[in-house]
């Protein structure tokens, strides 16, 4: 058996292995790689920023904890621009199994960053329907959320004085991990009520909006783990997003070498199989 | 810290142990979590339905703000569990019937608007641009989406993947040439997504890892280094077990 063929037929539990070491190994060395802002990540940024203070940010965290890794550094990095911005915040989730999550980021961040629940924000939590509750809170934003996660009665909230619906919301951002999310929002919500929509996404599904972001239907997009790091970049508060890129660039490389060499391996097989043919 | 901190720490680390041994091979110690995750997650969907629908929007509206028109949606809803008395199952159909008109009425208009028309107004852009004075100008940049060149690229893409898919025309000649230039924007579409997909996939593994790495420090018990050794243990005495009740060859 020649190297190319041991090669090919290598246990797939060394190339696990090797993956792992190279995830593990930036995460305990950091080096520290340039991260360069992309102008989708700066088009939400750019967007929260020139809110002026009190304005209604409402952030839909529409993912459950299986997408963690790559959207709760996101959640933070735009919860913290958002009450440094001293904004309005209403948090809520369309994903059921995220609901615990959801409000453990939310009111986590707030805590870190001074502010109090109902004033300054608020969980409404989740609520069945997905695009249904998308249109009930277009219409009447209390018959969709009567109550917060908390049990408090949402009229009474000072964080809402003035909101009554979508359309009194300035800044719209869905984390989305798949549908329901950042389409759901723009077919049901902006393009009916006609507030700003930007979204966060996992990578899995970030091929699929940038059509609706070249269109202008959302006007920026997180994508991925990666897409965090940019805007932890962008607020000058650098997380978990951040520490994780050398990892990630590790091993893309990896993964790069590794198609290079299966494929040369790949060919010489094939090259050396027609030369025995001629012979 | 608190204990409920250290226990949920103790948890996640076991948990995403266990699952990590399936790299090696299936053993019991993956099936256990695999079980627990499933279960812990309808259990906890059963909850919070029960917690948000039942009790929130329907309950409390109408025993303490006396709402009784949620009464119409309740009996709808609750037309869908005929379905399992044999003889009034017919009934679940009015349920579905009312689910599907609304669900088709409320999303058709709203998707054509958004994915068809306003996709197609987003593809079908100037070739050339008409500048202040009159006059006709062609940007070349690659890097600009909005550019001449780019709208050209698109023309492009759209014209030879919608051939590609149009079967009832042989593909031969000039027509070959079409559905491969096709099956060339196809591969380059596709390739992006994987590549996104290797990004997010190995963003998932950063994210357990980081969280592993955090676990090992003193003020969590150590979990990562106890759990671990615990893991490997466990798999040596599985696979020594195993070896044990094999048949001889």
């Amino acid at each position: 058996m020649s190297l190319a063929e041991r090669m090919l037929s290598i246990d797939r539990r060394i190339i696990f292995l090797m993956i792992g070491l190279c995830t593990l190994i930036p995460l305990l060395y950091p080096v520290g790689l340039a991260i360069k802002v992309s102008p989708e990540v700066k088009s939400v940024y750019d967007y929260i920023e020139s809110l002026p203070a009190g304005s209604v940010f409402l952030l839909s965290l529409d993912f459950d904890p299986a997408s963690k890794p790559e959207l709760y550094p996101q959640a933070v990095a735009l919860m913290r621009h958002a009450f440094k911005k001293n904004l309005r915040v209403i948090g809520m989730t369309l994903w059921l199994p995220g609901t615990g999550m959801a409000n453990e980021v939310v009111s986590r961040i707030a805590r870190e960053e001074g502010k109090v629940a109902g004033k300054d924000y608020v969980f409404l939590g989740w609520s069945p329907g997905g695009g249904s509750v998308i249109i009930n809170m277009g219409q009447d934003l209390y018959k969709a959320f009567p109550t917060d996660y908390n049990n408090q009665p949402t009229r009474d909230l000072a964080v809402l004085n003035g909101v009554q619906s979508l359309r009194d919301v300035n800044y719209v951002v869905s984390l989305a991990a798949g549908t329901t999310g950042i389409e759901t929002w723009y077919v049901f919500g902006k393009d009916k009520y006609k507030f700003e929509l930007g979204g966060g996404c996992t990578g899995v599904i970030a091929p699929g909006l940038y059509p609706l972001l070249r269109s202008g239907q959302i006007n920026g997009l997180i994508g991925g783990l990666r897409g965090a790091a940019e805007y932890e970049v962008l607020i000058g508060k650098k997380g978990k997003a951040v520490a994780g890129m050398d990892a990630q660039s590790a091993t893309h490389f990896a993964i790069i070498l590794l198609v290079i060499l299966c494929n040369v391996f790949y060919f010489s097989i094939r090259t050396s199989g027609k030369t025995a043919g001629q012979h | 810290m608190p204990f409920e901190v250290i226990f949920g720490a103790w948890v996640a680390t076991g948990l995403t142990l266990f699952i990590l041994t399936f790299l090696y091979e299936d053993n019991p110690l993956f099936k256990i979590a695999e079980h627990l995750y499933v279960g812990v997650s309808v259990g906890y969907a059963i909850v919070k339905t029960y917690d948000t629908v039942v009790i929130r929007l329907i309950y409390e509206p109408m025993v303490k703000q006396g709402d009784w028109s949620l009464l119409v949606p309740l009996v709808i809803g609750s037309l869908m569990l005929a379905r399992y008395v044999p003889k009034a199952a017919w009934m679940s159909r009015i349920a579905f019937a009312f689910v599907v008109g609304v669900g088709s009425g409320l999303a058709i208009p709203r998707v054509i608007s958004s994915y068809i028309l306003k996709q197609i107004e987003d593809t079908v852009r100037p070739l050339v641009s008409l500048a202040t004075d009159g006059s006709t100008t062609f940007t070349y940049s690659l890097l600009d989406p909005a550019s001449n060149l780019n709208a050209i690229v698109l023309l492009i893409g759209v014209v030879s993947v919608l051939f590609y898919f149009f079967f009832s025309v042989e593909h031969t000649g000039p027509g070959k040439v079409v559905a491969r230039t096709g099956i060339l924007f196809l591969m380059i579409a596709f390739g992006a997504a994987f590549g996104y997909t290797v990004m997010a996939r190995m963003s998932l593994l950063i994210g357990r890892l980081s969280d592993l790495i955090d676990y090992s420090h003193p003020e969590y018990g150590r979990a990562t280094w106890w759990l671990l050794a615990v893991t490997i243990a466990t798999l040596i005495a599985f696979r020594a077990r195993r070896r044990g009740t094999e048949p001889p060859q």
